[in-house]
């Protein structure tokens, strides 16, 4: 019986493992459908885009390496170059790891590296050049989503008018085109896609077409016609039947989404850039969903255009970056519907994306947002910074400049581990892989 | 007897677990209905040669066109995702007893990732333990080697994490499978929802 009543605990103890893993591109963030990097990181893939007459020029894959116990720590490990400069934006890893797939927002090519043979230096292994013909026309692909044996890929634009009509795509992981789905009419506009496995719900966000994001900003700023093109919807859908339930009223430009992690928590986070405000979109009691105005970011009458925001794995402190200012707004969001800022720091002359570990404790930032977006100057600066968190300051731990290393302009981070593929005790204490999420299976056995 | 305890134990907790939602408390969604959405071909698999419980040659999939297959590879030392996939198969596998039109058109698969230890005896002791219906194939392979080429073709990641012991680190999937050799859909942890997968099953056999 005893026996029983351990291999009873044992399994127990295992499904806790499994299920009560919260939910990357910043780590606790990422698709419940894939495994997380929860232990010490060795390294951070930042995909870079190249800068004319600065090395050779061309967009990269830059490893750096991030463990204060190894020698390479805030150096450059190793850099693919990707043959031209592609604005290359975002990517994510396929659902087992071990690939991670790389978006140009100019030309729409897709890379896509083999991460797991060795970590330290990812291979590249095919470029996909189909990507707008394969899908009926969707042009930009963003946001790179893993879900079992597929990407989902969004959108921010169209080959017909280069405008913000937009959609989403989905791949085999082994670049095999599945399935295109355009976004709704009323909410046409796309840019970010996160999935709550537990509610079969997923929600989009939307930003600007190809005419925009490809031009210069002073230049944009100026025209108030083009000033308008820009999404202000958050879209809900049932996810496995891919079709939409709900637009959302979110005013200028909602970008980066979060859902909180916990298994009962039924919210996520967004922030709109060019209003600079911090939302709740919540779930209501009757399954609905409800979009709350939460908080301003920094001084919205300046423009400090919130661009990435980042949930820590409890779901208590959210980073959010803004562009303009270079600056990090820490939210205590431990009550959702009333954020407290509990800390701000300049980062850099600019800062754009921010990516934090499982544990929280380490924070990463990139500068670049956009080719024709960054600024000049001494504002221009190019860097990964990484930062310790002690739960009420950020401190820093090492910085890499990108253009005196002559690398370009750092753009969306990735975590890798050198053994993370390597034999070892599966979830030992510490954690190294946790699989996919299930969480509100948690709860019942609380 | 050891082993065979822990993995039922699992099973149990697991299917108590899979289960939509416990008494009193409402499911967090409604499953979309059969043939209201699409499912798409995601990938395609040839025709494998295995061993069933008895020891024999036994095909993979063996569908005719009209059948789909739900495959999933577990192995039978596995404390954690797997049981919970079993136990989402058993629940299939118990409706489909149940439903004579669709009883005759699914074809359950349990393939062992772990031919060493899961020999053709000990999945017919896993298929007993579970009361899986005849219907309900648990398949192992006479070596790892013959068992590669399947996980290949199935793009199934699969890392024996410790070296000549028991444990193998993998990504849970199950795979829905057409009678033409379609993956029509891949599951997960996180989409491992009975009621869902029974839907998908049912969008497939009606032309969805």
């Amino acid at each position: 019986m005893n026996q029983l009543r351990s291999a009873f605990a044992l399994g127990l103890t295992a499904l806790i493992a499994l299920v009560a893993a919260p939910v990357a591109a910043d780590e606790p963030c990422q698709s419940p459908y894939m495994p997380k990097l929860t232990a010490q990181e060795d390294f951070v893939y930042v995909y870079t885009l190249g800068v004319e007459g600065l090395g050779d020029g061309e967009d990269k894959l830059v490893t750096i390496g991030a463990n204060p116990a190894r020698p390479d720590h805030g150096k450059v490990v190793a850099s693919v170059s990707l043959g031209g400069r592609h604005e290359a934006h975002h990517g994510g890893f396929t659902d087992d790891r071990r690939q991670l797939w790389l978006g140009g927002l100019d030309d729409s090519a897709i890379f896509v590296f083999d991460v797991a043979t060795d970590p330290a230096k990812p291979k590249l292994l095919r470029k996909q050049t189909e990507f707008v013909k394969e899908t009926g026309g969707l042009v930009g692909p963003h946001t790179f989503y893993p879900i079992p044996g597929r990407m989902l890929i969004s959108a921010l634009s169209n080959a017909t008018d280069n405008g913000g009509k937009t959609g989403f795509a989905e791949y085999s992981n082994e670049g095999r085109f599945v399935r295109s789905v355009w976004m709704p009419e009323g909410a046409v506009y796309g840019y970010d896609l996160r999935i709550n496995a537990n509610l079969n719900r997923m929600l989009t966000s939307s930003f600007t077409g190809k005419t925009n994001y490809m031009r210069k900003l002073p230049e944009l700023i100026g025209d108030a016609a083009a000033m308008k093109n820009f999404g202000d919807t958050v879209v809900v859908w049932d996810f496995h039947a891919r079709k939409p339930l709900q637009t959302l009223a979110l005013p200028g430009a909602p970008l980066e989404i979060r859902w909180a992690l916990g298994p009962r928590s039924f919210y996520a986070f967004t922030a709109t850039a060019l209003t600079s405000k911090l939302w709740g979109v919540f779930r209501k009691d009757d399954g609905a969903f409800e979009a709350v105005e939460l908080a301003p970011i920094g001084d919205p009458a300046k423009t400090p255009l919130p661009v990435d925001i980042s949930l820590s794995a409890d779901d208590r402190f959210l980073f959010v970056s803004t562009f303009m200012d270079g600056t990090a707004h820490v939210f205590d969001v431990s009550n959702p519907r009333a954020p407290k800022l509990v800390h701000e720091k300049k980062i850099g002359g600019q800062v754009n994306m921010v990516s934090q570990t499982w544990d929280g404790k380490r924070v990463y930032f990139t500068s670049s947002l956009l080719a024709n977006w960054d600024k000049t100057g001494a504002d221009g600066e190019q860097f990964l910074r990484a930062f310790d968190w002690n739960g009420s300051e950020l401190v820093p731990r090492f910085s890499v400049d990108f253009t005196a290393e002559k690398l370009g302009r750092p753009h969306i981070m990735h975590f890798g581990q050198a053994a993370f593929f390597a034999a070892r005790e599966p979830r030992a204490p510490g954690g190294d892989a946790i699989p996919a999420d299930d969480g509100p299976r948690v709860a019942d056995l609380r | 007897m050891r082993l065979r305890r822990r993995a039922l134990a699992a099973i149990a907790l697991a299917s108590a677990l899979a289960a939509p939602a416990r008494a009193g408390e409402a499911r967090l969604f409604a499953a979309p209905p059969p043939g209201s959405y699409a499912l798409p071909p995601i990938d395609h698999v040839g025709e494998h040669v295995l061993l069933d419980a008895a020891g024999r040659p036994a095909p993979l999939l063996g569908l005719a066109p009209d059948q789909v297959a739900l495959v999933a590879f577990v192995y039978r030392a596995c404390s954690d995702a797997c049981p919970l996939a079993l136990a989402t198969l058993r629940g299939i596998d118990r409706r489909l007893g149940a439903d004579t039109a669709m009883g005759s058109r699914v074809r359950l698969v349990t393939v062992s990732f772990d031919p060493v230890h899961d020999t053709p005896e000990r999945m017919g002791e896993l298929a007993r333990g579970l009361g899986a219906r005849e219907a309900w194939r648990f398949l192992t392979a006479p070596d790892a080697a013959a068992l590669a080429p399947v996980l290949a073709d199935f793009h199934q990641d699969v890392l024996r994490v410790d070296a000549g012991g028991t444990a193998i680190q993998h990504v849970l999937k199950i795979f829905l499978i057409d009678g033409q050799g379609d993956v029509r859909n891949v599951y997960s942890t996180g989409f491992l929802d009975e009621e869902l997968v029974w839907n998908d099953i049912a969008t497939v056999l009606g032309g969805g």
